[in-house]
């Protein structure tokens, strides 16, 4: 609702179509399921947290992971592609930019033995809206569908979600939105829950849920461990090869370290700390696996206020910038320099700050400085907070620092604060110029663009391009990908000109793993979802 | 201690307790203001890096956090008192399911540590007295100052690192998550229903856990003791009645260790209760290193997510634990010593 209907739309009209934006089941889903449970149980480490298992109740990865595995949402994505397909759903298909129709896969169950239909499906959107949990994605995310007061109560639109028959599921959304197939892929907004079992109005306990997924919940023990087992009554692509997978929680990065080396977990899969998965590379009883990643760090300057106002100063920052050093010196190489907003491997990325400013050059940021009539070194305030983001925070900070001085052109303070405080003295104008973080909520250029250009973004920078929001509306209200990512384009270079922010890096998607595992890398890509039905375990 | 009062034992217990209750109530009222004047709240921690400013408005309106203060505390207060401690925010457990299922860690760790501490510490502590200045005595003096020294998480980290893996002991956890998913859960702690699932192995991997972190912590708490008891011992050596019984013949070692050693270990006994506090403490420290799903582990993780109910809840648990043990140590003192009572 926030986002997307700040930027509710423009030409409608122009758009009509069709999108299949996804295809049928799998067709080696028959040898799939030939080969279902027949690897040997593993654990999984992580350092995740979870919120609930309740897709009502979570907004986070922690709880995602969890979700992905137990439940089935209407579409997904497939490992290393950006590009949705068939879940719980044959197909998806726009009928306009404001209707979208869904067909279930028939014979779908739920692990307790319950048919999966439409009325599911209708009622697991209803009750997330209705319960409405601040810890939950739907009410963040399903704006095309809700409607929000305001004293915050979000509603579901009438007659948003029509059910035809038990196959068919109808969305009419309340403007032309094209992610609105993407949200449907995040559990956390779109899992498809049994209405015989969770409740209209609250939450389901943590150990009592069941999904439809490759995987049933066993046993859920809250910040310990969680165990899943093959849903026996699973009928889609993707069955899961191990009978069991154990998910064992940790606190701290180096004691997730110590229990992958001391075989006391099979896989180490976020996060571990830099440091640490360099010396594991050096341990020839585990293998570090990498795949591409979806977590940025950025640089937010405030326009607001202070010396941030003036395009020069931001653009000649944006000049002197060496992210490979950053990625050197302050993360051991785990993360990958970031040239644009929109990371590598999302349709329509480019590098478009490496296309405006080439190689760091002290001599072209000069000269932006001098055209501009602003004398140097120009003062500015960096924030930073020490613990939100990792250890590797204050490296990071210290080396912006470091190449903005070397420059000549600059005189860094720098500040760092609490996340807690942080977070709302940024707003506040605290910094000329500070460090955030984004994770994706669904595998789209959209969700690395909207939120971060629209009227000053969730920050509140103050940023505003009357052209980046036509843009914007245009992108979310058209089918046509091609003409999407061309956009998504335009918004780079717009971002890369006017620089509201400086994109820094983008982190790796890495796993640690001991003997006898196989299938980790093929879960390891930008959309986060640890695949336990992918993993196995031999002997 | 209590003005006028006869004496008696069962007015000093009624005393006793009546006590706790307002030191109940001001741990609560502290821990209620600190939370809250502390910089955040569980929506900024959770949702603050996502949501622009009127929506994460929007969600403290909706939870009441934007009401004000004596509101929430009036209606903190009326849910305690009917024993309603509600549900955490960033994970969604009842609060009391919180203490339940990870009190047993904590109380099995904590446990160990002290027995570990009294089995240790007391007899060097008596031997370090007994034989002063000697070199066994440098020696235990040396390692009772280290250990106090030391910090918890230092050697936490030494011993996962230089004795976990030649000993082939776990580096963390309270148990092989297979051992978790197949006991079943009876009395949540898990080395009792370990034990009374009678599975051997499943005892054996408990118990293997349990080694280093008892041993950390035990140490903390080790040293204490050993200072103790050693400056006891010297003192009781030096007594009257010691050197009365060695006037009359008997024996110095009969006199050591049948007169000597019981009555340095008296004041030990009121130094426990004390004791359960830095226990606790360590405890936070040594769930952290060890990666123990205990209640230290969860107040650090809810103390981060700026989490009020649960954090409100736990500590005032770990407040009432000491206060009880601090009771029952009170009795047991006014039981031994009368004097105490007056």
């Amino acid at each position: 609702m926030i986002r997307h209907k700040l930027v509710a739309v423009a030409g409608a009209g122009t758009l009509a179509l069709a999108l299949a934006a996804c295809g049928g089941s799998s067709d080696s889903s028959g040898e799939a399921n030939a080969n279902a449970g027949t690897g040997s149980p593993w654990i999984l480490g992580t350092t995740d947290t979870v919120t609930a298992t309740d897709p009502a109740g979570s907004y986070d990865l922690g709880s995602s992971t969890l979700e992905y595995n137990l439940y089935q949402t209407l579409v997904t994505v497939p490992p290393n592609s950006t590009e949705i397909e068939g879940d719980a759903a044959k197909s998806c298909t726009y009928d306009d930019p404001k209707t979208l129709t869904c067909t279930l896969n028939p014979g779908a169950k739920f692990s307790n033995g319950d048919a999966l239909t439409s009325s599911d499906v209708k009622y697991s959107f209803e009750r997330s809206i209705k319960i409405q949990d601040a810890n939950g994605a739907a009410i963040y995310l399903l704006g095309s569908i809700t409607d929000t007061a305001k004293d915050g109560t979000v509603t579901l639109n009438k007659g948003a979600i029509e059910t035809p028959d038990d196959q068919t599921v109808v969305f009419h959304l309340d403007h032309p939105d094209t992610t609105f197939q993407y949200v449907l892929t995040y559990p956390g907004a779109a899992a498809i829950v049994d209405e015989d079992v969770f409740p209209a109005d609250k939450e389901l306990a943590d150990d009592k849920v069941i999904g439809s997924g490759p995987y049933a919940l066993s046993q859920y023990k809250a910040g310990d461990q969680a165990v899943f087992e093959l849903n026996p009554n699973y009928t889609g692509p993707n069955p899961g090869k191990a009978p069991q997978v154990y998910v064992k929680y940790y606190t701290e990065p180096s004691a997730l370290k110590l229990a992958v080396q001391n075989k006391e977990v099979d896989v180490a899969w976020r996060s571990l700390a830099p440091t640490d998965i360099k010396n594991l590379k050096g341990d020839s009883n585990v293998t570090v696996a990498t795949g591409k990643g979806s977590e940025i760090r950025y640089w937010v300057w405030n326009l607001n206020n202070g010396i941030g106002k003036q395009a020069a100063v931001r653009q000649a920052a944006a000049q002197v910038i060496d992210r490979e050093a950053i990625a050197k010196d302050a993360y051991d190489n785990t993360v990958d320099p970031l040239y644009s907003i929109v990371p590598p491997g999302y349709g329509g990325a480019n590098q478009a700050f490496k296309t405006q400013y080439g190689a760091p050059n002290t001599a072209k940021a000069k000269q932006i400085l001098q055209n501009a009539g602003i004398s140097t070194p120009v003062d500015i305030t960096v924030g930073w907070t020490p613990t939100h983001y990792g250890p590797s925070t204050e490296d990071d900070a210290n080396e912006f620092q470091r190449q903005l001085e070397s420059s000549g052109l600059f005189n860094v303070t720098l500040k760092s604060t609490e996340w807690e405080q942080y977070q709302t003295i940024y707003k506040q104008g605290a910094y000329d110029l500070w460090i955030l973080g984004w994770f994706p909520d669904y595998p789209d250029g959209d969700d690395y663009l909207s939120p971060f250009m629209v009227d000053g973004g969730f920050f509140a920078n103050g940023y505003k391009n009357a052209q980046v929001n036509k843009l914007v509306a245009q992108e979310q209200g058209t089918d046509d990908q091609a003409k999407r990512e061309k956009i998504f384009g335009q918004l780079q270079d717009i971002a890369a000109k006017d620089v509201p922010f400086i994109p820094s890096w983008v982190g790796q998607n890495t796993a640690v793993y001991g003997a006898g595992m196989s299938g980790v890398e093929d879960t390891l890509d930008p959309s986060f979802i640890f695949r336990f039905w992918l993993v196995t375990k031999n002997g | 201690m209590s003005r006028g009062g006869s004496g008696s034992l069962p007015r000093y217990i009624v005393q006793r307790i009546l006590l706790v209750i307002p030191m109940i109530w001001i741990i609560l009222t502290l821990v209620f203001f600190i939370l809250r004047v502390a910089p955040g709240d569980p929506v900024s921690a959770a949702l603050g890096g996502k949501l622009d400013q009127q929506a994460l408005d929007q969600r403290r309106e909706a939870l009441g956090l934007n009401r004000p203060l004596i509101v929430q505390y009036w209606d903190y207060l009326s849910s305690v008192m009917h024993l309603d401690f509600g549900t955490t925010f960033s994970d969604n457990q009842p609060v009391l399911h919180v203490i339940r299922d990870n009190g047993g860690a904590t109380l099995t760790l904590t446990m160990a540590a002290f027995v570990f501490a009294l089995v240790v510490g007391i007899p060097l502590g008596l031997l370090a007295g007994r034989y002063r200045d000697s070199l066994p005595d440098v020696g235990i003096r040396l390692f009772g100052i280290l250990t106090y020294a030391a910090p918890v998480f230092f050697l936490g980290f030494l011993f996962q690192y230089y004795l976990a893996q030649p000993l082939g002991l776990p580096t963390g956890g309270n148990a092989n998550p297979i051992t978790v998913f197949e006991v079943p859960t009876k009395t949540h702690i898990l080395l009792v229903d370990a034990f009374l699932s009678g599975n051997g192995e499943a005892i054996q991997d408990v118990l293997k856990h349990l080694i280093l972190p008892a041993l950390t912590l035990g140490l903390l708490i080790c040293g204490v003791f050993i200072r103790l008891v050693r400056v006891n011992m010297l003192q009781t050596m030096q007594a009257d009645y010691v050197e009365a019984a060695e006037a009359r013949g008997l024996k110095k070692r009969h006199v050591t260790w049948r007169h000597a050693f019981r009555n340095a270990l008296v004041p030990v006994i009121t130094v426990i209760g004390l004791q359960f506090a830095l226990l606790l403490g360590g405890a936070v420290l040594t769930e952290e290193t060890f990666n123990w799903p205990g209640l230290g582990q969860k107040l650090v993780f809810y103390i981060n997510s700026r989490d009020y109910g649960a954090v409100q809840g736990i500590v005032t648990f770990f407040a009432i634990a000491v206060v009880l043990i601090s009771l029952l140590v009170d009795i047991v003192n006014a039981l031994i010593d009368p004097r105490v009572r007056y």
